[in-house]
């Protein structure tokens, strides 16, 4: 056990700190023309993601060839820190980062890596996820958008919901099923679509703040062709990918949520003398417990995180992964609360002018933590997960 | 940062636990509960493995371990609910000695201590409060050293400690400031607490002008000795928060067989979601309240200025997490839980015990305030 890290991985903090110092995208550049959904790519971060690319700080674990520079776990934790820190969105194209292209490394052909892994590494093509359906959601292996081979081609025809960025994304990694016939986790495959084609239509589907700048979106294929070459992997294998999926997204998020967690606590914190000023005695002390709490759990999830990484690091099995998504999300939630709920009355306001950067309220920002707490695999079934994989409790 | 253990901190966790598994069953606890019986004999066991000493320099016959070692010994007495003065010795009396420096008394101390399992214990508490600040209990200057005067509450092992080191605030000279004075336990008029749970033994004390020659001066009165103080009680907080954290992960333990092999219904409760998802979260807060005992014994052996703060944190997780943990874990052993003659309600008793000592969750919890700056607004 240690607080602090060795002396290299010290240099390498520096060594990064001095080159993002160089090489970030400004403040001013980033507010002018901001991202206006996950897979819209502004010129500079366009600019951003091939300064990364090239100069192996895109994703530092992995080879020059591939935008890294070989760093081992710890090295990659630090840049990840100080990034967040710095207030530099890695991507603007998080999935794609984060999920697609890792996926298509892993099972991808060598043309498809070309064509589409590549290009979201080097800021010039932006993907979106098609995986949840209106009748699949948790329950995501009961997806039911066909896939029907056709010589040397596959016809889409069905409807995804809540996809991220596909108003703006320039392909889709689609999850669909193609051979009804089988048990349903056995029958789903995974293709890249086009999404300038015939036969997509995009319906954005507002969120719950903010509806003039939506994300999420409902995406409906009708006969879309594609060539059978854009089929990912293996024929009817797409669940190992669908796993594989969700486990690239858990690996990344566990310290970009704990270090939000602590920003937002520490800006609790902050505002609160205010607030706080305005209340008499014991409603003072009982709001106050209610930042401790949030402050403690900001704490107990970096130190959880933590622990559950080192273990990774030493090479053991490390169930504390299981549990971050569940802790961080909810304890984000409960924060939000508590700092909407110091405001009183004034919490009820609206923000001022609602923008795709736009500082949300405490109350908007309370809604949109249910995003963190409904998404990628709800709580309940993060408490399932824990129950029936790590505790080995019975279905 | 890292907070898995190493390769010898898991060793020594494994060895410990082996050796508890033998010497202190559940057996042990029901017997202190049902016949009166004593941790005597596992404490000569603890001494002949210089577990009392664990922490203590090899200079002064100790293991030269640190902070880290000793809150895993405690997590695993916690976890075994081993009764006996290894609280009272080894995480509070020891570290307010080492906090003297190197003054021949401590140094005798520390050895007697390490080489003979000398029982010490420290009385701080004044009406059940862990607050320096509250401390009125006198020593007052006499020709040859204090004339100690005042009421502790709540020492541990205090009616079997043959030393008790007692924190007084100085009336004359130095005024105000704390000393800590080191008193024979036969000094004090000891009234033993009738507990819940007898493997704890805690008293209350009075000591009535009693005499303390110079050479029985710990720690003499003056500016540092607050922080002195503090220091001693963060060791002992983080340890008792890790002791809670171990009973806590056995009672988790004990409620996760039972879920899955009571039947009910043709299939294991266990099986029920209602059921998975408080055993999701019983699991949950013993791993926040585990990294966050480990992150705050860390800082005490690596002496990093967060040390106060990441022992309150860990109190505050320790108490969080003995109240969910004890309150699921009666409720899903239903029935059985409910009775004398299951083992369940020994856990139970020892691990509500883990909150109020030393200063609650809620406690805890303002003294973060305080730190955060929301403390006086």
């Amino acid at each position: 056990m240690k607080l602090s890290f060795d002396a290299p991985v010290e240099v390498f903090r520096r060594e990064f700190l001095d080159w993002l110092a160089a090489n970030r995208p400004s403040e001013a550049e980033m507010a002018a023309d901001p991202a206006r959904s996950s897979a819209h790519l502004p010129d500079w971060s366009r600019r951003w993601a091939r300064r990364q690319f090239d100069a192996g700080w895109l994703v530092p674990g992995w080879p020059p060839e591939l935008g890294g520079r070989n760093a081992g776990p710890v090295e990659q934790l630090v840049y990840l820190e100080e990034l967040t820190r710095a207030g530099v969105p890695r991507t603007t194209n998080p999935q794609g980062l984060g999920i697609i292209a890792p996926s298509l490394l892993d099972y991808g052909s060598p043309e498809q890596i070309e064509r589409y892994a590549l290009p979201i590494l080097r800021g010039e093509r932006a993907g979106c996820l098609g995986m949840s359906e209106p009748g699949a959601g948790s329950d995501l292996a009961a997806l039911s958008t066909r896939a029907e081979q056709d010589g040397d081609r596959f016809v889409i025809n069905g409807q995804k919901v809540w996809t991220s960025g596909a108003n703006y994304a320039d392909f889709c990694f689609l999850f669909c099923r193609t051979d009804p016939a089988a048990p349903k986790h056995r029958g789903i495959s995974v293709l890249l679509v086009e999404m300038d084609q015939p036969g997509i239509r995009v319906q954005p589907l507002p969120e719950i703040v903010g509806r003039d700048h939506p994300d999420l979106n409902e995406v409906f294929f009708t006969d879309v062709s594609v060539p059978a070459n854009q089929l990912v992997g293996k024929l009817n294998d797409g669940w190992t990918m669908a796993n594989g999926s969700l486990a690239h997204e858990r690996g990344m998020v566990w310290l970009g949520s704990v270090l939000g967690l602590q920003e937002a606590v520490a800006r609790l914190v902050a505002e609160a003398p205010r607030w706080l000023a305005r209340m008499g005695e014991i409603e003072r002390a009982v709001s106050i417990d209610q930042i401790v709490r949030s402050y403690v759990d900001a704490q107990a999830a970096r130190c959880l995180g933590h622990r559950g990484f080192a273990k990774l690091v030493k090479g053991g099995s490390a169930p504390e992964q299981a549990l971050m998504k569940l802790m961080s999300s909810e304890a984000r939630q409960r924060l939000a609360l508590a700092a909407a709920e110091l405001q009183g009355a004034r919490g009820l306001d609206a923000s001022a002018q609602a923008g795709p950067f736009t500082e949300w309220t405490p109350l908007e920002q309370y809604f949109v933590t249910f995003g963190g707490t409904i998404s990628a695999g709800s709580s309940e079934i993060q408490r399932n997960i824990i129950a029936e994989k790590v505790l080995g409790l019975p279905r | 940062m890292d907070l898995e253990l190493s390769e010898e901190q898991r060793e020594l966790q494994v060895n410990v636990r082996r050796v508890l598994e033998d010497a202190c069953p559940p057996a042990l606890a029901r017997a202190v509960h049902e016949r009166g019986a004593s941790g005597a004999a596992l404490w000569e066991q603890m001494v002949a493995l210089a577990w009392p000493g664990l922490a203590i320099d090899e200079a002064h016959g100790g293991l030269g371990l640190g902070a880290v070692e000793l809150c895993l010994v405690a997590e695993e007495l916690g976890r075994a609910l081993a009764p006996g003065p290894f609280l009272a010795t080894a995480t509070q009396f020891v570290p307010l000695v080492q906090e003297a420096g190197d003054s021949p008394l401590a140094r005798e101390l520390l050895r007697r201590v390490a080489e003979g399992g000398l029982i010490g214990s420290v009385a701080l508490a004044e009406g059940d409060r862990w607050d320096l600040a509250v401390i009125e209990c006198s020593a007052e200057r006499a020709s040859h050293g204090f004339r100690l005067h005042g009421r502790k509450t709540a020492v541990f092992d205090g009616a079997t400690a043959r030393e008790i080191a007692v924190v007084a605030r100085a009336s004359e000279a130095g005024a105000g400031h704390l000393a800590v004075l080191l008193v024979p336990a036969s000094a004090a008029k000891v009234q033993p607490r009738t507990l819940l749970d007898p493997t704890l033994a805690l008293a209350d004390l009075a000591f009535e002008d009693v005499a303390v020659p110079t050479d029985r001066v710990l720690i003499a009165p003056a500016p540092g000795t607050e922080r002195a103080v503090e220091r001693a009680l963060e060791v002992a907080t983080v340890a008792l928060a890790l002791a809670t954290a171990g009973t806590c992960r056995r009672i988790f333990e004990l409620t996760l067989a039972y879920v899955k092999e009571r039947r009910q219904y043709g299939r294991p409760i266990g099986s029920f979601q209602a059921l998975k998802h408080r055993l999701a979260d019983i699991y949950l807060a013993v791993e926040r309240a585990t990294a966050l005992g480990y992150y705050a014994a860390l800082t005490l052996a690596e002496d990093d200025p967060r040390r106060a703060e990441a022992a309150s944190l860990a109190k505050v997780e320790a108490g969080a997490c003995q109240r969910l943990v004890a309150g699921d874990g009666l409720q899903l052993h239903g029935g059985i839980g409910f009775t004398w003659e299951h083992d369940l309600h020994l856990f139970l008793k020892r691990v509500k015990a883990g909150d109020p000592l030393l200063g609650s969750a809620a406690e805890h919890r303002a003294r973060l305030a305080r730190k955060l700056g929301l403390g006086s607004t």
